[in-house]
């Protein structure tokens, strides 16, 4: 009978580590970058605090991750959208953004569709300040309160009453 | 309880002073916008008008009574 050779442990000449065919002449790529320091809590029953543990990681640092950074993907929209610019004030058919408001450039209200500057909805408007009227009266007595909010209330009031 | 700022009252101030007072209608649902700050509502107003936000600030807050 016969048994193989002993392969596990020691110090073996034909083990692959050994074979001068699989060094590299040019040396590995190696880790990119290094590990920072670790605090590692409970160090002092093997003889040293953690503390002093990461001071000499920091001085002797550990290979970093080998893998190389991905760089990040480009978004190709983002050369098509350029000249788009959020806001732009005449970027909606050359219309100021003001455009349908009855202040600043641009058409006023008129313009808006009819469902929006309806009378009914005029009515409801109305019927809802009258409602809170009394409720914005009462802000105009808070300690504080500004006397453009007064003269408003009361133009309101004036209006609706 | 007093005047604070981020509110629906003061909301409605500044929309109410800086649309002008006839636009009453358009500044109180604009006040009833729950607005991030007050930084951002202002910046609205300054895109839509144009002009400096109108309206009181704490060095206008007096306590002059409604007639």
């Amino acid at each position: 009978m016969t048994t193989a050779p002993e392969n596990r442990g020691g110090m073996r000449p034909t083990a692959p580590q050994n074979n001068p065919a699989n060094i590299s002449a040019t040396g590995g790529a190696g880790g990119k970058g290094t590990q920072a320091p670790k605090y590692i809590p409970g160090m002092r029953s093997l003889g040293s605090t953690g503390v002093e543990t990461m001071a000499q990681q920091g001085a002797a640092p550990m290979a970093g991750n080998p893998v190389p950074k991905v760089q990040a993907p480009t978004n190709p929209m983002e050369s098509m959208m350029s000249e788009i610019i959020p806001l732009d004030a005449e970027s909606m058919d050359d219309l100021p953004i003001s455009d349908g408001v009855d202040i600043g450039r641009g058409r006023g209200s008129e313009a808006l569709p009819s469902r929006l500057t309806s009378p009914i909805n005029q009515d409801e408007n109305v019927a809802l300040i009258k409602r809170y009227l009394p409720d914005l009266m009462n802000a105009t007595r808070l300690p504080g309160a500004p006397d453009s909010y007064k003269q408003f209330v009361n133009y309101l009031k004036n209006q609706i009453l | 309880m007093r005047w604070v700022e981020n509110n629906f009252f003061d909301h409605l101030d500044k929309f109410a002073n800086s649309l002008g007072y006839e636009n009453y209608e358009i500044a109180i649902p604009l006040a009833m916008v729950p607005w991030k700050s007050p930084e951002d509502r202002d910046i609205f107003i300054l895109t839509i008008t144009g002009n400096e936000v109108q309206g009181g600030s704490p060095d206008t807050f007096t306590a002059a009574e409604v007639k």
